[in-house]
This record gives structure tokens, sequence and C-alpha cells, in this order.
């Protein structure tokens, strides 16, 4: 390997460990949540040098955009008094025990993994390839996502609604969203037409490219949370009906097609084989919006009624 | 060392640093970043892994979109209801100031 | 294989349907968990008949799909899901005490009862991650719906939960990175004993600990499960917390080397014993009624712990029917505690086990409901738990060098007796009783007492139980 190579992966290396030491003991939470943005961004950069284009696109979208924005909506929320931001703080008195058992973790994984990387272990990449051809897509991770381990991905679109669901319960204040900025008002009339044209490819492309629902569906959220901010989307609220079909549209496409496919003799999610890229592909437009429309809810989300 | 090895350590890093952090943070917001960063150490640890061949693991990578997704979704409501319970907080205590 | 699968699909559907109507009546739930239960019953029925059975979904064989692994145990699981569900729902809908009107409580049971169904039937290590997490998101959401007071306990209980589901991940990346595959039948063949495997066991185990609130991981969930409205802290303490038992069993009784499950096998042994003593002694000493109850199901975990560990230490797959019918017992008799408890807080109107006082002149149903549930928890003969006690006692008795475990599962069983007394000799104290603030309900208090009736008709079937328990494991 090429010593630019490694000076390359040393510095993003070394960058990736500093950033995090420097979220963690920020001495704000403002410093903190912005250099957590960061280092997200890095960690995409770091992602699409170890090639997984895939994730690079996801932790940019979802991992540094959506849960940067995220903890600075909580942020705004929490007042917090000039106690709390003190340094001592947040060192609480078990600083000696933590920092043990830290290194003592670390190092028995550091033991546990030398050797792993040597290991020629080929995991289900074989059997991936050979499977490609009746996969119904041509990208492999998408394969493994909407295929292969497709039971994963149900569950993990019923994990995003069970998290709506979740801050549902919460007695929280409605949204106070301040009057738009001429400008960006303009500019988001531009922005989100725009979020949703590559979202669309990003979905479409998915099939034989990195993408998929997932960055798709929050490049769309993006672009509605934008627009709503500007006042150009009226308030989304659960108890609408519109809103609740396009947030349960996911799971219940998914739902149907399994049940069909199990009752009609194929077996539990087994696409019948002319069908299975043109079925992945509504699962995956399912998907891709009751993704949006739940990050959506989950950013500017107001509550329905006020309970006690 | 091979460059597997190095991420492979840089990812184990940054799980023990999250994990010190939950350990010693007192505000829910910092307790939540540090269980994020946790979270991206196990990940890098994940795609480190994936690029041990000539190809890419494309399984890992599936996991780690999945991982993405359910910490995305496991923060959102972690937040919610750190705010949640701040604001409880401030209303139990105000009628005593 | 079909069946299992309807018991499945059934709470989950029913969730749906319900988040779309908005519906907030019971009525539906209850009729589905009761056809969850008959299809879970079916499910039982055709593995007794045909033994363990496997389902690959999307039709991708291991290693390259995931399986479904429908085990007797699983199947057992299954419908005693679906029966406390059942039962909880009954309450929940007619009590008027059960603090979950007005709420989205029904479609959250619905999806609580899908995503441990979903895990009993998993057979692979990621999947078993997500499953872990919607359970984690779930409860943590039923929890907050007793209100503001409670989200303190939540976010601590979804905090630790969420570095438990890391720490699980993390281990099970090693495997992967280690075996390349995620399918615990396969893996099983492959794993041996070196570094790797030993950390990635431990980091599951860790996170399962924390996440199953076994000791010393448990502090979280007596705030948790108390604060909780009264039906969730039963589905909760009955169910929630063996899920990450049964992943815990599957890793170590089939996954881990003999090698290493000895010396875990003592670990979570020594654990258990600590839990059992220790916990007892909080629930002796706590003033909460709920609290007391909720302390009492970290005690009864450690007898699962110690069944467990024992189970590994000495390579004895008997001990799995201990194991499973501490499991089972303890499930329905903290049903009946939980709903007997908080029937009885919410009608006296106090939290404090001092307001029980003279409750068996005012509440006889729910406080003999309570001191059944607590006989068994005691492992009174018959009940259920005291077949289970006897199960795991026969092999303590049998060598001289194993008395002292049966010295520590004594001295358990008299720190339950102590805390279970405690409450129950208040109750008799009928010289100046609490007056309650409302009139009991008495078909609610028959309806906690119903499941302790079933832990102790549990030693009626127990002779068929325990022979085909024992016929399946090993």
């Amino acid at each position: 390997m090429a010593l630019t190579d490694w000076v390359f992966d040393g510095v993003l290396g070394l960058l990736v460990v500093v950033l995090a030491v420097a979220v963690l003991y920020a001495r704000t939470l403002y410093a903190s949540i912005v250099l957590f943005i960061a280092f997200g961004l890095l960690l995409a950069v770091v992602w699409a040098r170890l090639g997984a284009a895939d994730l690079a696109l996801a932790e940019a979208a979802i991992g540094a955009g959506l849960t940067g924005a995220l903890l600075l909506a909580a942020l705004a929320q929490t007042s917090t008094t000039p106690f709390a931001e003190q340094r001592s703080a947040h060192w609480t008195r078990q600083r000696w025990p933590a920092t043990g058992l830290a290194l003592l973790v670390g190092v028995l994984l550091v033991r546990s993994l030398v050797g792993l990387d040597r290991m020629a272990e080929p995991g289900l990449m074989d059997a991936v390839t050979q499977n490609m051809a009746d996969a119904g897509v041509g990208h492999p991770v998408t394969a493994v996502l909407l295929n292969f381990r497709a039971w994963d991905t149900l569950l993990e679109l019923v994990v995003l609604l069970l998290a709506l669901l979740g801050v549902r319960q919460l007695a929280t204040k409605p949204l106070v969203i301040a009057a738009p900025w001429a400008l960006l008002e303009a500019w988001s009339r531009i922005l989100a037409p725009l979020a949703v044209l590559v979202g669309g490819y990003l979905l479409w492309r998915g099939s034989n490219y990195p993408g998929g629902a997932f960055q798709s569906g929050a490049l769309l959220a993006a672009a509605a949370v934008v627009l709503r901010l500007n006042h150009l989307l009226p308030p989304v609220r659960w108890s609408s009906w519109g809103v609740r079909i396009l947030v349960l549209l996911g799971v219940a496409v998914f739902l149907t097609v399994a049940i069909f496919t199990h009752w009609l003799g194929a077996g539990w999610l087994n696409y019948p084989l002319p069908f299975n890229g043109l079925l992945i592909l509504l699962i995956e437009i399912a998907a891709t919006v009751s993704i949006a429309t739940t990050l959506t809810l989950l950013v500017v989300g107001e509550p329905d009624e006020v309970r006690a | 060392m091979t460059p597997v090895m190095f991420w492979l350590g840089i990812g184990i890093v940054l799980f023990v640093l999250g994990l010190h952090g939950v350990l010693l943070a007192r505000q829910a917001i910092r307790r939540i970043i540090a269980i994020n960063i946790m979270g991206s150490g196990v990940f890098l640890v994940m795609v480190a892994l994936a690029a041990r061949g000539e190809a890419r693991d494309p399984v890992l990578h599936a996991l780690v979109v999945t991982g993405l997704v359910v910490a995305v979704s496991a923060t959102a409501f972690a937040l919610r209801l750190a705010t949640a319970a701040q604001a409880g907080d401030k209303k139990a205590s105000e009628p005593k100031a | 294989m079909t069946y299992a699968l309807i018991s499945l699909l059934i709470p989950l559907l029913t969730a749906l349907v319900l988040l779309l109507t908005g519906s907030r009546r019971g009525v539906w739930v209850i009729l589905a968990s009761a056809l969850s239960l008959v299809a879970a019953a079916f499910a039982l029925l055709s593995v007794m008949g045909s033994g363990t059975q496997y389902l690959a979904l999307g039709g991708w064989e291991a290693p390259l799909g995931i399986r479904f692994h429908l085990q007797p145990v699983a199947a057992l699981l299954l419908v005693f899901t679906a029966l406390i569900h059942l039962l909880v729902a009954v309450y929940a809908e007619r009590s008027s005490h059960s603090q979950t009107r007005d709420t989205d409580y029904w479609p959250l049971s619905s999806l609580l009862h899908a995503s441990l169904a979903a895990l009993w039937l998993s057979n692979d290590l990621f999947n078993w991650y997500v499953t872990l997490e919607l359970l984690g998101l779930v409860a943590v959401a039923l929890v907050t719906l007793s209100g503001r007071k409670a989200y303190g306990a939540a976010l601590r209980y979804l905090l630790l939960s969420l570095v438990g589901s890391l720490c699980y991940l993390l281990g099970v990346a090693l495997l992967y990175g280690r075996y390349g595959v995620l399918d615990v039948t396969l893996l099983a063949e492959l794993t041996v004993a070196d570094a790797t495997t030993q950390m990635a066991l431990l980091l599951m185990t860790l996170g399962l600990m924390v996440k199953g609130a076994l000791w010393p991981m448990h502090l979280w969930l007596p705030p948790a499960h108390a604060g909780a409205p009264t039906s969730v802290s039963a589905l909760l303490s009955a169910l929630v917390v063996k899920g990450p038992i049964f992943i815990l069993w599957v890793l170590w009784a089939k996954v881990a080397p003999p090698e290493l499950a000895v010396s875990a096998g003592w670990l979570m042994a020594v654990a258990g014993v600590i839990a059992l003593i220790s916990a007892g002694w909080s629930a002796i000493r706590t003033p909460y009624i709920k609290v007391l109850v909720a302390y009492s199901t970290v005690a009864q975990l450690g007898y699962a712990l110690l069944a467990l560990g024992l189970l590994l230490y000495w390579q004895e797959p008997e001990l799995e029917v201990a194991l499973w019918l501490f499991i089972i017992a303890h499930g329905l008799a903290k049903v009946s505690m939980f709903l007997a408890a908080g029937e009885m807080q919410a009608t006296i109107g106090t939290k404090r086990v001092a307001g029980l006082k003279g409750a068996t002149e005012t509440m006889p149903v729910a406080m003999f409901a309570f001191a059944v549930a607590g006989g068994s928890l005691i492992g009174l003969p018959p009940s259920g738990g005291f077949v289970a006690k006897w199960i795991l006692l026969l092999p303590l008795f049998a060598e001289p060098a194993h008395w002292p475990w049966a010295l520590g599962v004594l001295v358990g069983t008299l720190v339950s007796a102590a805390y279970v007394f405690r409450v129950v000799a208040l109750a008799f104290d009928r010289a100046d009783p609490v007056r309650p603030d409302f009139v009991p309900d008495r078909f609610a208090q028959w309806l906690a007492l119903l499941p302790a009736l079933l832990v102790w008709g549990m030693a009626l079937i127990s002779q068929p139980l325990i022979q085909w328990l024992t016929g399946v494991s090993g």
C-alpha cells in the first residue's frame, strides 16, 4: 500500500478520534452538538474510504443530518442553566472507576480483535454473489436489505414507527415556528423540489447502485421539514387520516406482500420470480413514503391534542 | 499493521470513548450523544470487517444501514423523552421555589 | 409453522389497524390475543407432534437468509405470551384503575406481543438485535403512559437499554467477523474457545443482562416497573425481561463452546444467588407496594439465572426444565401480584405498603390473589414455583459438594417468604383497617386471582409437562 494512502488513513482516523473527544468533553452543549454534526460528516468520509458508498449516503443524511437536527431541536427546548454548563458539572464522582472500566473494555476488545483482520473469512459474500441473479435487483446491499434479509427491514420499519409512537405518548409543548426569513423562503421553494428530485433518483438508483429507501426517505423528510419551517406546508399531525396512512403504508405493504406470498404458496416473503423486481420496487416506494413522513413527524410533528 | 486493523482500532477507541462518556455525563443529551458515538464505533468495526477481502461484504453494509436507522429512531425518542423529563422536573420544582 | 406465523401476525396486524383507525377500544385486542393464543396452541401441538421446525424466510436458506426456528421452548413461550397478554388485556379493558384509558395502550401492547413472538421465533443474531430494540422501545413507550412522573425512570431505562443493545451488537459483529454466519444453528457448529469468541459472548451477555435486569444490572428496573401503569407493570415483569433470558440461554447453552460455558455458568449462578438475596432484602425494606413487587421480579430472575448458570456449570441440560418452569411460573404469579397490588393501591388510595393494613377485610379477593401468587414465588407446594424449585434442588441435594448452592436457594426462599408475609401479615391486621377511597371492583380482583390459580394448577399438569420438557431438552 502506498505511503499516501497511509497518510490519508492516518490523518482521517486521528481526526475522527480527536473530534469524538472534542464532542464528549466540549464545554457547552451547543459546541458539543455542532462538533457532533462535523463528526458525522467526517464519518461519512470514512465510510466512503472503506468502500461503503451506501453508508456514506446514509450517514450524511441520517447520522449527521437528521440526528444533528434532532439534537439542535432538543437543545432549543432545553433551557440549560449556567450551572449545568460548568465543566465540573458533567463529571460525576465515579470518574476513576469509569475510566478504569472503559480502559479495561478497550484492552480486552483489542486483544480479541488481533488476527481478525487477516482472517480470510468470506462471510456471506459468496452466497450473496451466487444468488444475485435471482435477487430482482442489481445492487448487493439493496438485495440483502429487501430480499435476503427482508424480515430485518420490515421490523426496522416497525422500530421507526415505534419511535414515533413513543414520542406521541409524551406531553410536549406545541411547536413554535418563527416567521420565515424572506430569502430562506425563496431558497426553500427551489431547494425542496430539488430534494424531492434527488430523493426520487436515489430511490430509483438504489436497485442497481448505492442508495435506497432510507437515504431517499431522509432526503424527502429534510425537504418537508424545510418547507414546514418556512410555513409552506400546513402543520402535520398524527390525528389526520392521510398522515396516518402515509406513516403506516410501508409496514402495511410489506406485510401484505409477505402474507400473500405465504398464502399463495411461495412462502413467507418469497417473491415469485418474474415479479420480484417489481415487488421490491413497490415495497421500496411505500417504505420511502413512510420513512419520509415518519421522520418529518419526528422533527416537526405537532402534538394533536393537549394531554394532561 | 493492516489498514483493516487500523480502522478496527479506531472503532474500538470510539466505542470506549462513548462508553466513558455515557458513564460520566450528567446531562441526558450528552449521554445520548455519547451513545451515538459508541454506536459509530460499533458500525466502524463492522465496516472495517467488511473491507477485509477484495470485494466489500454487502451483508455487513446492509446490517449497518439497518443499525443506523434503528439508532436514529432511538435517538429521536430519547431526545424527546429527555426534554419532556426536564420540563416535567422544572414544573415539579416550580411550586416549591 | 403457519400457526406460529399467524400467532405472530395477528397482534401485528391488530396494532396496524388500531393505529390506522385511531380506535381505543380494547375489545379488538382481547379478541386478537385470544385468536393468537389459539394459533400458538396449535403451533405447540404441531411441535409436540412433529418436532422442531425451520422456516426459511423469503425462501433463502441459511446462512444467507433469516430462518425462523420453532422449537418446543419457543412454542411454549408463544402460548405463554399470548395467554398473559390476553389476561392483562381483559384487566386493562375492565378495570377502572388500569391508567390506560385514552392512551395508545392497545396498539402498543399489541406491538409488544408481536415483538416478543418475533424474538421467540428468530434464529438469527442480528435479527435478535432488531427485536430487542423493538422490545426496548415499546416497553419504554408503555412506561411513559403513566405521565410525567414516570419520564425520568423511562429515560434511564431507555438509555441503559440502548447501551445494552450496542454491547450486544458489537458482540454480533465480532462473531460474524470470526465465523462469517449469523444463523444460530450454523454458528453453534463452528464456535471454538478463542479470545474473539470469549469477548463477543461477554459483550452480548453484558448487553442482555442490562436489558433483562439481571443482577448487578438491575437498578433501572424497580423505578420503571413500579412507575408504569398497572397493566404495563404486569406485562413488563411477566414478559419483557424474559426475552433477553431466552437469548442468553440460546447463546450459552447452544452456541458457546463448553469450555467457556462452564466458567461463565459459575459466575451466572453466583450472580443469581446474590440477586435472590440482595433484591429480596430490598423488597423487604421498601415502603412502596409496587416497588416491592418490582424488586421481587429482580429476586425471582435470580432463580432463573441460577438455573441457567448451574445448567452450564455442570453441563446438565435437564436443568432447562427448571429454568423454563421458573420463567412460566414467575410470569403467571407476577401478573397476578402486580394486578392485585395495582388494584389495591388504586382502590385504597396509597402507594405505601402500610396502606394495606386490614386489606383482607376490605379487598379480600385481591389480597388472596397476592398471597396465592406470593406462595408460588416462595415455592410453597403444590404450586408451579414449587415444582420448578424442586427440580432445581434435586441435583443440589444429590452431592455434598453442591450443598452451598442449596443453602443459597434456602436463604433466598426465606427472604421471599419474608417480603410476602410482610404484606400478608399486615393485611390480616384487621383491628383498624385503612378504608378504601373507592368501592372495590370485584371483577378486577377475580381477574387478578386467575393467573395465580393457574400457576397452582400448573402443579396438576406438572408430571406430563416435566416429562415433555425433559424429553425435548438435551
